[in-house]
């Protein structure tokens, strides 16, 4: 398994500016290798076009949701052991239970702190450590 | 070529629909037009309707101001905060160097000058960083902006809002109303109060997760 300076996030976020939020964020608490992309379209072709370890997701995004990111993500066979974090401001419970039943790795509600972000990266992170 | 078309369409028509004379169909359209007409002029929706469609363009134009305001106000922030982080970077990175070349040799430290150097520095990095937090500060300015023209939006949004649902409670059939309300609660929640289908921190997250076995 990749070290965290050397795992690699793509962040997924219709918001250029929550993007950047998450990435600064990503950075601070060591994981700097980071890509962006504007929506699930965008980001399921970054996936496929090339190596990363970890997906930061937002639900609400034109073209593809994070939903159907997710989806997206756990059906094909190359992309499914990548863990998924969801990071949005729906905040009903059916959103959550169907993002935990459809595979999601971790849900943080909007509006968020560095704490909750690290909190929920290192729980996965020791996950993965636990399974590799 | 086109009389074909249109007699072909026109025989097709009677003979989908043989027994509905077109006199019939006209008087219940004309039935139809009339009691939608009447139930909107009774409820009041109609002047409401047309004022609020007359301030759609400019609801539009309100709402990308305030797009290119925040979006403006955001980048301002986040690139002052990228400067800053850099400058106090340095600062503790000059800051632990001085402090090996102190404890390693006080007098030297002083006599070459890298203490006065260091002063020095940090004088014009701290400078530099309360010029980027003042840049912070004043890109807020956009709120005062935007507040009003949020207040207005709001306004117009709410008057389209009550229209239409009134509109869609009179359209809609008795046993489909329920999901006309579902669909109104779909967003981001802006107020929880009351309700059970949501969350309201991310204690509250976690502790749904843990009950499905996260």
């Amino acid at each position: 398994m990749a070290t965290p300076s050397e795992m690699k996030f793509l962040i997924v976020d219709d918001f250029s500016t929550m993007r950047r939020i998450v990435r600064g964020l990503l950075k601070e608490i060591g994981y700097a290798n980071a890509d962006e992309a504007e929506d699930g379209a965008v980001a399921l072709n970054m996936l496929r076009g090339g190596r990363f370890d970890f997906v930061v997701t937002d639900i609400n995004m034109p073209k593809m949701s994070g939903f159907d990111l997710l989806s997206e993500i756990k059906r094909d066979p190359t992309l499914k052991h990548l863990p998924v974090l969801m990071v949005t401001a729906e905040a009903r419970k059916e959103d959550i239970v169907r993002a935990a039943q459809e595979g999601a790795s971790g849900y943080i509600v909007k509006p968020f702190n560095k704490a909750t972000l690290e909190e929920k990266v290192q729980k996965i992170m020791q996950k993965l450590l636990a399974t590799a | 070529m086109k009389m074909e078309s249109e007699e072909t369409l026109s025989q097709r028509a009677q003979k989908m629909a043989p027994t509905i004379a077109p006199t019939e169909v006209f008087v219940q359209i004309g039935a139809l037009t009339r009691l939608l007409h009447d139930t909107m002029a009774q409820l009041g929706v109609m002047p409401k309707l047309r004022e609020a469609a007359d301030g759609l363009p400019d609801a539009r134009s309100r709402l990308n101001y305030i797009a290119h305001k925040t979006a403006a106000a955001a980048d301002k922030v986040l690139n002052s905060v990228d400067a800053a982080k850099a400058e106090h970077a340095k600062i503790m990175a000059r800051t632990h160097a001085i402090g090996k070349s102190i404890t390693a040799d006080p007098v030297k430290a002083v006599a070459s000058g890298a203490v006065f150097n260091f002063v020095g520095d940090v004088e014009g990095a701290t400078s530099r960083i309360d010029k980027h937090l003042t840049d912070i500060m004043m890109a807020q300015d956009f709120h005062d902006l935007t507040g009003q023209v949020v207040a207005k939006v709001v306004h117009l949004a709410g008057e389209l809002e009550d229209s239409l649902v009134k509109l869609l409670v009179q359209i809609v059939p008795a046993d489909q109303i329920h999901k006309v309300e579902e669909s109104l609660l779909h967003g981001p929640v802006v107020d929880p109060t009351g309700r059970t289908d949501v969350v309201t921190s991310q204690e509250q997250v976690d502790d749904l997760l843990a009950s499905l076995g996260f």
